[in-house]
Formats: structure tokens, C-alpha cells, sequence
């Protein structure tokens, strides 16, 4: 069962005042102040029996709610079996001996055998110690504790209100409240304290309850004085004077009643302007759940700072965007989430923004940038809107991590520069040596004209010749650019000496003098797990370049081709003495169409290009190392072989 | 005047071998300079200015524009017909090329007779306004 505490001490508490009266009779009894009973027979009206009853009903429902549940039912039972022992005596008009079961009364008060409780206060403990074994039984509220519980206060209400009144009448005309003041306090205690506690059980609200409770005792009250006021006037044997307009006693009913509908309809109007304030505080609270919901779940962060820019609260995504914990962004500066030079800019901003009302930001929304916990900056997207809660001023902001969306753009045109590029270079590139065939086979023609020999044409025919193979090697290139990039390849193991080996024998006509010493310093076993055919475009393009510009004047041309694994990674070197890479043309030597000796030998320009994207291709990277003499190239690619 | 020396400015020997021939052919008493770059064309203008120039646009070590760029501040007196032969017409580029107030004219390779022709008629004009501009 889940415990209401904040309403827990009223069964205590109910409990307790009839365990007090209970505890007080009791003394009383067992004390025997003969004087004082003589004196105030009132006192002991009340039996020594009924008021152990009411101490072990008292604490029985002190203990209802808590984790001694078992021992109020022990309680409760005890007061159960005594209180309807008694009732058969009265009904049955027998003497079971228990009237003096504890002790011998040392006087006689009221009617009744000594000792021997009253019908009605054993009907109203037996309905009290029922509805606190019900709850226990069923573990909640019920209806029919309410219904019980409401019967003993109206009884011990009127009996009350009789008492206070000082009129008989109650007793006669309701034989069920006939009863002592302490008897009715005792009881009204206890149905206080099982109608009120527990309410939500059923749904109902305390204040509801409450206030039907008043209502019917008011109309107890009223019924009450009406029928004290009928029996006083027969005592008179007369009616009270009648006036002009009626008379007295019409005038009193008219006020009762009157009181009473007002009163009624006061009840009713504060029931539903209860009911539709809880109403509107569900929506409310429904509605900011729901509002809380979202906002812990964007994917942008919220952030509120009060007008000092004080961090007033953040969602999870924040957490995410910054690093911070929420924790740690509470309550400080928003100037922490913001690198230099915002972060120093920021307090004046915000005292500007106070003097002059006029925003940069606010309602506006742009790119700022953000730092995180690690002291790393980040491009984010700022909205910022101002909140004016009257007695508060607050500004919400979104911010998103445009970090992913700002690479996903530059990356976007740099491959867009890199398409333009491309595309004017292949236009003059690959019209230009048809430009020239052109032309010289208008020269051809114009030499056949003057009658020159086919001898002295032959050299013009040889740079036709020269031109087509020019445009063939280009859309060589060009067929395995589009390769690197568009071809499918499964990874195979290469056995990288011999691939080496192989191309090596395969390309070493380049070297027309066949000068060049070439040394391959690759283990045997080396193997690696790649794409085979973009690794041997690698190898290609590094030897047929260090073969293709050795320096013509370079006594003892000489290329090195080392490969090793080292932290896990594959690298090949490419060392040559050749002609080399000025420091200026550094910066271009990866770029498309960059052609660095044009005297030397042909190339499309295309080359090392097609080198890097090959090796990012693989994941991997190219670098180049200028020498005191010629170049060295360097690639590394992860190490597939150890999947 | 007629066309006394005209320095060719190509990366291609094809290509420069084309331009001696056919300015053989137009007028052999003219005078070829060759130059294979930008640098190449620069060193050869230190010593001499020629009547007109070919220029080519993509070249190594020194590009047309580049050449272009340090002629226009580096040089005082200019050649009077400075032509651009490209192996394709893309507008930028000729606009690019047209910006320089010695740049008269914009031709696509392979060379011919006709661009001569109007390069001297180019040079005639020039000598023309050059000639008002003296008298008076």
C-alpha cells in the first residue's frame, strides 16, 4: 500500500483522542473519587469496559496504515466480539457476565445493569472496528467504510450537538444518540479519522469530503434546533404571537431554511471551483510534460539564462553539444559554452542589449560559435528569443551543432572545385592535341601542294603521330581516374615483393639509357590485405615517375623502393636522385593537370593525382620529402592483413 | 608597316612548330621568337619587343595569365598586338585575357593565315592611332 504521508498523523492523531478519553474513564474508574461522583455523575457515564474499548479502538486505527496493520486487526477484532456480546444481551435481555468482567463498578450511572454498555455506543464500535477490519481485509478505502464511518459522526454529532444545545429532545426522539459527551467526542475522533484518511483511494478529495460532511451536520443542526424549538413550544402549551406578516416561528424556519440553501449552495459553488482548478492544474501539469518530453528529447539543446546571463536551465542534448554535465552548467555564466573573443564580449553585449534595447542576436538567430568542456570550438546555430514572465525577464536559446553540416559543405565544394577543375582541364587537354593534328595536317596538305618529298614529310607525320599518342595517354588517364573512383574491389592478399618486382621488369624500358640502379628492399614474406588493382596503381605511378624525370646529367641515376609494417601500419617509400620538386610547385604536387617537367617527358598532369586518391581510396595517405637530391614519396595504408 | 617579329609563347613544339611554319609561310621575312613559358617569354621581352606576341594560356612553370599579370606591371612599353592562341574558347577566359588593354585579340588553335592577316591589320591600326597621337 502506498502511504500518504502527509496525511498519515490524522488516523494517529484520531486514534489518539480517543485513546486519551478512553485513558482518562479508565482512570477515573479505577481511582474511585467517590466525591467527585457524587458530585459529577456526568463523569462516569461512560463504563469502565466501553472505555477500554475505546483505547483499543484508538489504537487500532493509530496502527491501520502503518507496518503494525496486524496487531490493529487483533484490536479491532477484540472490540468487534465484545461490542455485539453486548448487543445480544440487550436484545436477548440476558446477563452474559461480561458487564464486570474487568471490574466492579463502585457506583451505578444511568439505567442500564452496572457496569453494562450502552446499545448504541456498542453499535457505533462495532461499525468503527468493522470498517478498520474491511480496510485492513481489502487493503484500500471503500465506500463502505465511508458509509460507516459517516453514520457514527452523524450520531455523535447530534448527540454532541444535543449536549451543546442542552436539549433532551436529541436523546428522546433518536434513541441512537443518546450518549455522553465523552462517549460522542471519542467517536467523532474516530470517524474523523477513517472518513479522511485515505480519500484518494476512492477518488474523492478531502476538501470535498469535508465539506459534505459540514453540510450534513448543518442539516443535523438545523432539523435538531427545528425540533428542540417544536418541543419547547408544546411545553408552552401556545403558540408564539402571531404578527402581520406570520409569525415568529414561520420567520426562524424561513431563516434556517434560507441559511441553509445559501449555505448548501456555497458548499456546491466551492465544489466546482475546486474541481475546476484541479481540472486546470492537470492540463497544466499534463501540458508541461508533455512540453518537458520534447525538449529532453531534441536533438538541439535548450538553454535559458536569466537577464545577468545566468544559466537557468538545460536539456540533455546540451550535455551532449558541450560535454558539460547539467550539473555544471547550472547556475553559471552562459560565457562558458562560448569561446574567445565571444567570451569576453559577451557581458558588454548583454549590458548594451539592457541600455539600448536594440538586439544582435535575439530574434534573430545566427551562426555563432560554441566551446566545449575539452576547450574545442564548434560552429553552432543560435536562435535566441526573449522571455518577459512580468516579473522576470529570461532569454531561451537553441543551439545545434552545425560542426557535422559545415563539413559536410566544404567538402562539398571542394569536390565541386575539384569537378570545375577537372573539367577545364580535360577541355584544353584533350582539344589540344587535336588542335595540333589539325594543323599540321594542314601543313601536310600544303607541302603536298608545293610538291615537297615524302622524305621531308615524314617528321611532320611523326608529330601527328605524336599528338594522337599524347591523346590516347590522356584518356588513359582519364579511363583510370574514373577507375579509382567508381570501381568495385574486394580486398585480396598481395604479396607486395613480387607486385614490386614484377612492375619494376615491366616498366624499366622507361629508362631508355638503362642506367637507373634500382634496389628493392621488400621482405619476401611482406603481404598485405588490399585492392589489388588500385595497390598496383600505386606502384605504377611511383616508379614510372621516378624512372620517367631521373636527371639526364645524374652520372649514377638511382631509385630505392623500401616497404615495412611499423605500428601496424604498411608504408612504401619511393626514393630517387632524379630531377626532383622545386620548393614553390610543392603546394600544387597533388593537384590535377600540375605538370612540374614538361621538357623532361610527357604527362597528362594526372599522375600523382591519381596517387593520392588511390591511397585515400584505401584509407590510407601520400607524402612527399624533398632530398638534398631528387624526391622521395611515402604512402602508408592501414594494415588490412590482421582482420 | 608590316609585321617584322612576332614572339610565340607555347609549351607544345608541335604547336610552336605549326606557328613558325605558318608565319613562314604568311611572310617569311618575319622574324619567330620562341619561348616554351611564361619565364621563358619574359627573359626573351628583356631584350627585345617584337611587333606581336602568341601566347598560349596553359603551360607550366608560368602560365599565359601569370605571364600576363607580370608583363602588365613589370613592362613599360609593350608589344602592340599581343594575341592569346588557346586550344579551346571558354568565355572566362577570354574576358580573363581581354581585361589587359595590349591584349587585341583571342585566337583558337591551330593557327592560320587569317590570324595573321588580322594581326597586322591590328598592328596597322595601332601604328595609325599612334601616328594621330604623335602629329598632334
Amino acid at each position: 500500500m502506498q502511504s500518504d504521508a502527509t496525511w498519515e498523523p490524522l488516523s494517529i492523531c484520531a486514534g489518539g483522542v480517543s485513546m486519551l478519553v478512553g485513558a482518562a474513564v479508565m482512570g477515573l474508574w479505577l481511582s474511585e473519587p467517590a466525591a467527585l461522583a457524587a458530585q459529577f455523575p456526568m463523569m462516569f457515564v461512560m463504563q469502565f469496559n466501553t472505555s477500554i474499548c475505546f483505547v483499543l479502538s484508538g489504537l487500532s486505527l493509530a496502527l491501520m496504515h502503518s507496518a503494525y496493520s496486524r496487531w490493529s486487526a487483533l484490536l479491532s477484532g477484540v472490540v468487534v466480539a465484545f461490542a455485539v456480546a453486548i448487543l445480544i444481551q440487550h436484545f436477548l435481555k440476558t446477563d452474559l457476565g461480561i458487564d464486570r468482567l474487568l471490574i466492579t463498578p463502585f457506583m451505578q450511572s444511568g439505567t442500564a445493569p452496572a457496569g453494562r454498555m450502552a446499545a448504541n455506543t456498542a453499535f457505533c464500535l462495532i461499525l468503527i472496528n468493522a470498517s478498520i477490519l474491511l480496510t485492513l481485509r481489502i487493503g484500500r478505502n471503500s465506500h463502505i467504510r465511508l458509509l460507516f464511518a459517516g453514520l457514527v459522526f452523524m450520531i455523535a454529532a447530534s448527540a454532541q450537538i444535543g449536549h451543546l444545545l442542552n436539549a433532551t429532545t436529541t436523546q428522546d426522539w433518536l434513541p441512537l444518540s443518546r450518549m455522553s459527551a465523552q462517549t460522542s467526542i471519542s467517536f467523532m475522533a474516530l470517524s474523523i479519522g477513517l472518513i479522511f484518511s485515505r480519500p484518494e483511494d476512492l477518488g474523492y478529495q478531502r476538501t470535498m469530503m469535508g465539506a459534505f460532511l459540514a453540510a450534513a451536520t448543518y442539516l443535523l443542526l438545523v432539523l435538531l434546533t427545528y425540533f428542540e424549538f417544536m418541543r419547547q413550544e408544546t411545553l408552552f402549551t401556545e403558540e408564539l404571537p402571531a404578527s402581520e406578516a406570520g409569525n415568529a416561528r414561520s420567520t426562524l424556519i424561513a431563516i434556517l431554511l434560507f441559511s441553509g440553501i445559501a449555505y448548501a449552495f456555497l458548499i456546491l459553488y466551492a465544489l466546482r471551483t475546486a474541481q475546476r482548478q484541479r481540472a486546470a492544474a492537470r492540463d497544466l501539469s499534463e501540458s508541461q510534460m508533455r512540453f518537458a518530453a520534447i525538449i529532453d528529447t531534441a536533438v538541439d539543446g535548450f538553454i535559458t539564462i536569466d537577464d545577468q546571463g545566468k544559466i537557468l536551465s538545460v536539456n540533455p542534448a546540451c550535455e551532449r553539444i558541450f560535454g558539460y554535465k547539467a550539473a555544471e552548467m547550472m547556475s553559471q555564466n552562459v560565457k562558458m559554452l562560448m569561446p574567445e573573443p565571444y567570451r569576453h564580449e559577451h557581458d558588454q553585449y548583454i549590458r548594451n542589449y539592457h541600455r539600448t534595447s536594440r538586439p544582435r542576436i535575439i530574434g534573430i538567430g545566427r551562426e555563432v560559435e560554441g566551446r566545449r568542456k575539452d576547450g574545442s570550438t564548434f560552429p553552432l546555430d543560435l536562435s535566441v528569443a526573449k522571455v518577459n514572465l512580468g516579473h522576470q525577464v529570461l532569454y531561451s536559446g537553441i543551439v545545434r551543432d552545425i560542426s557535422e553540416r559545415k563539413r559536410h559543405e566544404r567538402q562539398i565544394l571542394e569536390a565541386n572545385a575539384e569537378l570545375e577543375e577537372f573539367s577545364y582541364r580535360t577541355s584544353h587537354d584533350l582539344r589540344s592535341p587535336i588542335a595540333s593534328s589539325i594543323g599540321m595536317i594542314a601543313i601536310v596538305q600544303d607541302m603536298i601542294e608545293d610538291g615537297v618529298s615524302p622524305k621531308d614529310l615524314k617528321p611532320v607525320l611523326e608529330r601527328i603521330d605524336k599528338s594522337f599518342r599524347k591523346l590516347d595517354s590522356l584518356i588513359q588517364n582519364i579511363i583510370l581516374l574514373t577507375r579509382v573512383k567508381v570501381l568495385e574491389e574486394t580486398e585480396t592478399p598481395i604479396a607486395v615483393a613480387k607486385v614490386v618486382n614484377d612492375t619494376v621488369e615491366r616498366l624499366r624500358y622507361i629508362d631508355t639509357e638503362q642506367k637507373t640502379h634500382i634496389h628493392i628492399d621488400v621482405p619476401s614474406a611482406l603481404t598485405i590485405h588490399k585492392k589489388a588493382s588500385r595497390f598496383q596503381i600505386i606502384i605504377d605511378n611511383l616508379l614510372s615517375n621516378a624512372l620517367k624525370y631521373r636527371d639526364p646529367g645524374e652520372d649514377r641515376p638511382e631509385v630505392r623502393i623500401l616497404a615495412r609494417k611499423e605500428n601496424g601500419e604498411f608504408v612504401l617509400s619511393v626514393v630517387d636522385n632524379g630531377l626532383g620538386i622545386q620548393e614553390q610547385d610543392e603546394q600544387q604536387l597533388f593537384q590535377m593537370f600540375r605538370r612540374f617537367h614538361p621538357q623532361q617527358a610527357y604527362g597528362s598532369g594526372l599522375g600523382l593525382y591519381i596517387l593520392k586518391k588511390s591511397a585515400e581510396h584505401l584509407g590510407g595517405s601520400v607524402s612527399f620529402h624533398r632530398r638534398k637530391k631528387g624526391s622521395q614519396f611515402t604512402v602508408t595504408l592501414p594494415d588490412g592483413s590482421r582482420k | 608597316m608590316t609585321l617584322n617579329s612576332i614572339l610565340t609563347v607555347d609549351d607544345d613544339e608541335g604547336d610552336l612548330f605549326i606557328c613558325s611554319y605558318t608565319i613562314r609561310k604568311f611572310d617569311p621575312n618575319i622574324k619567330v621568337l620562341k619561348a616554351l613559358n611564361g619565364r621563358e617569354a619574359l627573359d626573351v621581352l628583356h631584350t627585345t619587343t617584337p611587333d606581336a606576341i602568341i601566347l598560349d594560356i596553359n603551360m607550366p612553370i608560368m602560365n599565359g595569365f601569370e605571364f600576363l599579370d607580370r608583363y602588365a606591371i613589370e613592362f613599360e612599353r609593350h608589344a602592340p598586338v599581343v594575341a592569346m592562341l588557346t586550344s579551346s574558347h571558354l568565355a572566362a577566359d577570354r574576358e580573363r585575357a581581354m581585361r589587359y588593354n595590349f591584349v587585341k585579340s583571342y585566337f583558337e588553335k591551330p593557327l592560320t593565315p587569317e590570324n595573321l592577316r588580322i594581326m597586322a591589320s591590328l598592328l596597322d591600326e595601332d601604328e595609325k592611332a599612334r601616328g594621330v597621337a604623335n602629329s598632334e
